[in-house]
């Protein structure tokens, strides 16, 4: 599970970014990038002393003074549900690969064949 | 003569060799070169807030961008903060007027309009 790609999965809802200062922003999350720049709408805003609070319509944060998000556990259950689904799949596509590759190493590498024949031995 | 010459060659040599790279970094760079997420046309010639690393923030008017997201703002304000206190801002602003204000320095830009402030919204 990659930051970015959980972030790529929380897109269209509602989290929670805190940053470097600080500052938190509530808001649907609209946008992110490679840099974890990322848009935010209809925001709330808490300062860091949590005295003071703002309705925002639409921030830009850059990405670089992001301290945390927090992600809704729906989103990180439904991408490690579909992890492991992909991971299956993944497996059989793998295990086909693996014959490919022994056939080719059988014809072309005669060293590996053989360290193969004895393993089976 | 000689001498000239292979030094000629060795510097066209070499620059093959330079403008060959240049060529595979530039071929490079539209791969890693994404628009930004930001279209800050939309808020050209409108108000925006933008707020910078070290805790000045500041108010003005977009009049030009940047790949870099360099700003260009006019009639630009700046949040005064208190002098014993830079975690809060008073009610001062302090006026720059037109200004060029640095990438790399942003940390976050909102639109002006529609901000107000609320009550905590999280107590129960």
């Amino acid at each position: 599970m990659l930051p970015l790609s959980l972030l790529n999965a929380a897109l269209a809802s509602t989290v929670l970014v805190e940053l470097k200062n600080g500052d938190s922003y509530n808001g649907h999350l609209i946008t992110c990038d490679a840099w974890m720049n990322i848009i935010l709408k209809e925001v709330i805003f808490t300062s860091k002393d949590g005295d003071k609070f703002q309705k925002i319509p639409e921030i830009y944060i850059r990405g670089n003074t992001i301290k945390y998000l927090r992600i809704p556990d729906k989103i990180v259950d439904n991408v490690r549900i579909e992890q492991e689904r992909a991971a299956q799949q993944g497996g059989f596509q793998k295990r086909s690969n693996d014959r490919n590759q022994r056939g080719k190493g059988g014809r072309d590498n005669r060293g590996r064949g053989d360290r193969n024949n004895k393993k089976r031995d | 003569m000689d001498k000239k010459r292979e030094g000629q060659r060795g510097k066209s040599a070499q620059r093959g060799g330079h403008s060959n790279r240049g060529k595979g970094g530039k071929s490079n760079e539209p791969v890693k070169k994404k628009e930004n997420i930001l279209d800050l046309s939309k808020y050209t010639d409108k108000k925006i807030i933008v707020k910078y690393q070290g805790g000045r923030q500041v108010v003005g008017i977009l009049k030009g961008y940047d790949l870099l997201q360099n700003l260009v703002l006019d009639e630009t304000f700046e949040y005064v903060r208190d002098i014993n206190d830079p975690s809060q801002y008073t009610d001062e602003l302090r006026e720059l007027g037109l200004v060029v204000t640095r990438g790399t320095a942003i940390i976050l830009i909102s639109p002006y309009d529609g901000q107000e402030d609320i009550a905590n919204p999280f107590q129960e």
